[in-house]
């Protein structure tokens, strides 16, 4: 039961990764908590749903079809909204993100309605191993968000874009000097995030129906991920998710599964209040 | 007709005492809540729970002092943490508000909600027009917190928040006891909240945890950013005209054939994103921004005087 749990937990920790490590990336160049990732999340599992199911797409087919569509959406929602917040304060552009959200999301129930929809992929049976039981879902998701992760890494780490994203998160104006194009970099990065949501928003759909709410289910353990491990910091992202994961699946063994939600929002209380800044990263919080 | 007119003046009344709470905590403290509809909730639930016994009007005053009381813990737990922090801990309160709600059935009922509450002055009504009588006592209702918001906003206290909102550092050097007075920003705005849950819950005569979705929250931001951020007679004109538009939609579908009911909410909330957007890029000091003294004016007085 215990190894079950963490299984669980473990996979829903690398589901949250992909949006939490998206949120980071967004406040690290940016310098806002995009309230939207939950929306375009959404949005990535409808992309997908549409690609699979009336355009008779295979899976990984349709996937693609959401990175797309959630990271042009990105950079479209950049260019109309976020760039011309820019000189504002952080405060302005996450009321902004939270207009985008209502946009977004509203969108996906205009042209598909509240119905619960779920992918045409079949059914398979759960795999037994020393007793645990493994879903093919599990094994795509924990597979796909692995090679994401190293990719993202590889990029930040070892390319000339990630080099500049970096540099930018740092500092803007020193970047800006050395020759840094800002609006390419803040482009590059919305493709690069919206790329990551809108997979992850296809894998919430093979774990749980689509419905215009989604992505909204996973906003607060996203948060919690991203500020679990200090805002700003990609490692941390990824650290604060399979903790948060984790928590909300062992949970279980403790209180009633209904309170499932409120166990992120509770852990990045307790965490603020006795230390303020993150796990891992060392950004101040406090006012 | 009527009837129609008298739901959206009743709507618009409830979203513009919210807008005017978190008036107060975002627009002159500078404080996010992105949980208003906690509060709210918590609000409508104490009034619905405890009015049979305790009769409706300290009904709403327990609602407003529990919404409140609840308001304070959140801000000595969190005011503390810089905007984006603050931002989620809130959020996380709403949806802990409404989980709580929801399966904690012994006392809210659950899912099923808390029908056949009693309206407050409900002998007048049979009398006089029906609910008439109530757009007359939401208004009253108003009209008190708006006087005591605006007061408090002219007052030594509101200045001291306006200063602590644009400089949080100077303020403290000043003086200023900065901590006390967001808290208590806080929880003046909570119990505004409370009190507009306790009328909806009046009005609707019936709650359930669906009305109180992150939606209510997002009218409030709507209604604040169009008033124009610490300007209450802004977020009354401003924010009333909007939402009296948005609320109209709500309506069409009985003169709309084209697009269903589910659509239509879809593209009013659709909407609201864009109002948000577009009012933040446009005009973000409101349709009517905040009054700001000139420091040459002040300066000019003294020097003729002396």
């Amino acid at each position: 039961m215990v190894a079950q749990l963490f299984l669980n937990g473990l996979v829903t920790g690398l589901l949250l990764a992909l949006p939490a490590l998206a949120l980071t990336l967004v406040f690290g160049v940016l310098k806002f908590a995009n309230f939207a990732v939950g929306a375009m999340l959404t949005l990535g599992a409808y992309a997908a749903w549409v690609a699979n199911t009336q355009l008779g797409l295979s899976l990984p087919a349709s996937a693609a079809v959401a990175a797309t569509t959630v990271a042009l959406t990105g950079i479209v929602s950049d260019q109309l909204v976020f760039e011309r917040l820019k000189n504002r304060d952080s405060i302005s552009l996450l009321v902004a993100s939270m207009g985008l959200s209502l946009v977004l999301e509203n969108v996906c129930r205009f042209f598909l309605g509240n119905a619960s929809r779920s992918f045409e992929v079949p059914i398979s049976r759960p795999m037994r191993w020393e007793g645990l039981r493994i879903n093919q879902e599990q094994i795509t998701t924990a597979l796909t968000v692995c090679v994401c992760l190293v990719l993202v890494h590889l990029l930040l780490r070892h390319s000339p874009l990630g080099r500049a994203m970096r540099a930018v998160a740092d500092n803007p104006s020193l970047a800006a000097t050395r020759g840094v194009d800002r609006r390419l970099i803040a482009r590059l990065t919305w493709a690069l995030v919206g790329a990551l949501i809108g997979l992850a928003g296809v894998l919430a759909g093979l774990d749980r129906s689509i419905d215009p709410q989604i992505g909204w289910n996973y906003q607060i353990p996203i948060f919690a991920a991203a500020i679990l491990g200090g805002l700003g910091s990609p490692v941390g992202a990824v650290a604060g998710a399979l903790i948060i994961g984790l928590a909300e699946e062992m949970s279980a063994l403790v209180i009633p599964t209904n309170y499932r939600q409120i166990v992120s929002f509770t852990v990045i209380l307790v965490l603020l209040l006795f230390r303020s800044n993150g796990l891992l990263s060392a950004k101040a919080v406090r006012k | 007709m009527i009837p129609y007119l008298i739901t959206i003046a009743i709507l618009v009344i409830i979203a513009a005492l919210i807008g005017l709470a978190l008036n107060l905590q975002w627009g002159l403290a500078g404080l996010v809540n992105f949980g208003v509809v906690g509060f709210v909730a918590i609000g409508a639930y104490t009034t619905a729970l405890t009015a049979p016994s305790i009769g409706w009007f300290p009904a709403m005053v327990l609602a407003a002092l529990v919404a409140a009381a609840l308001s304070a813990g959140l801000a000595l737990l969190s005011i503390r943490l810089e905007e984006n922090y603050l931002a989620i801990i809130t959020i996380g309160f709403g949806e802990a508000v409404r989980l709580a709600i929801l399966n904690e059935g012994w006392l809210t009922n659950g899912a099923l909600g808390i029908a056949n509450i009693q309206r407050p002055l409900a002998g007048l009504t049979e009398r006089f027009g029906g609910d008439i009588v109530f757009v007359v006592f939401a208004l009253g209702v108003l009209a008190v917190v708006f006087v005591a918001l605006e007061g408090w906003t002219r007052a030594p206290f509101g200045r001291a928040l306006r200063a602590i909102r644009d400089d949080a550092t100077i303020s403290a050097a000043l003086g200023k006891p900065v901590f006390a007075l967001r808290v208590r920003a806080f929880a003046i705005g909570g119990a505004a909240m409370g009190l507009a849950g306790a009328l909806q819950a009046f009005y609707l005569t019936y709650i359930d945890p669906s009305q109180f979705s992150a939606i209510v929250t997002s009218y409030a931001f709507m209604a604040v950013i169009a008033g124009g951020r610490g300007s209450n007679v802004g977020l009354l004109v401003g924010a009333g005209s909007i939402m009296a538009l948005l609320e109209g939609t709500r309506f069409l579908k009985d003169f709309i054939s084209v697009i269903d009911g589910v659509q239509l909410s879809a593209l009013r909330l659709a909407l609201i994103g864009v109002g948000i957007i577009l009012l933040l890029i446009l005009r973000p000091q409101g349709l009517v921004p905040e009054a700001r003294r000139k420091a040459a004016d002040v300066l000019a007085k003294s020097r003729e005087a002396a």
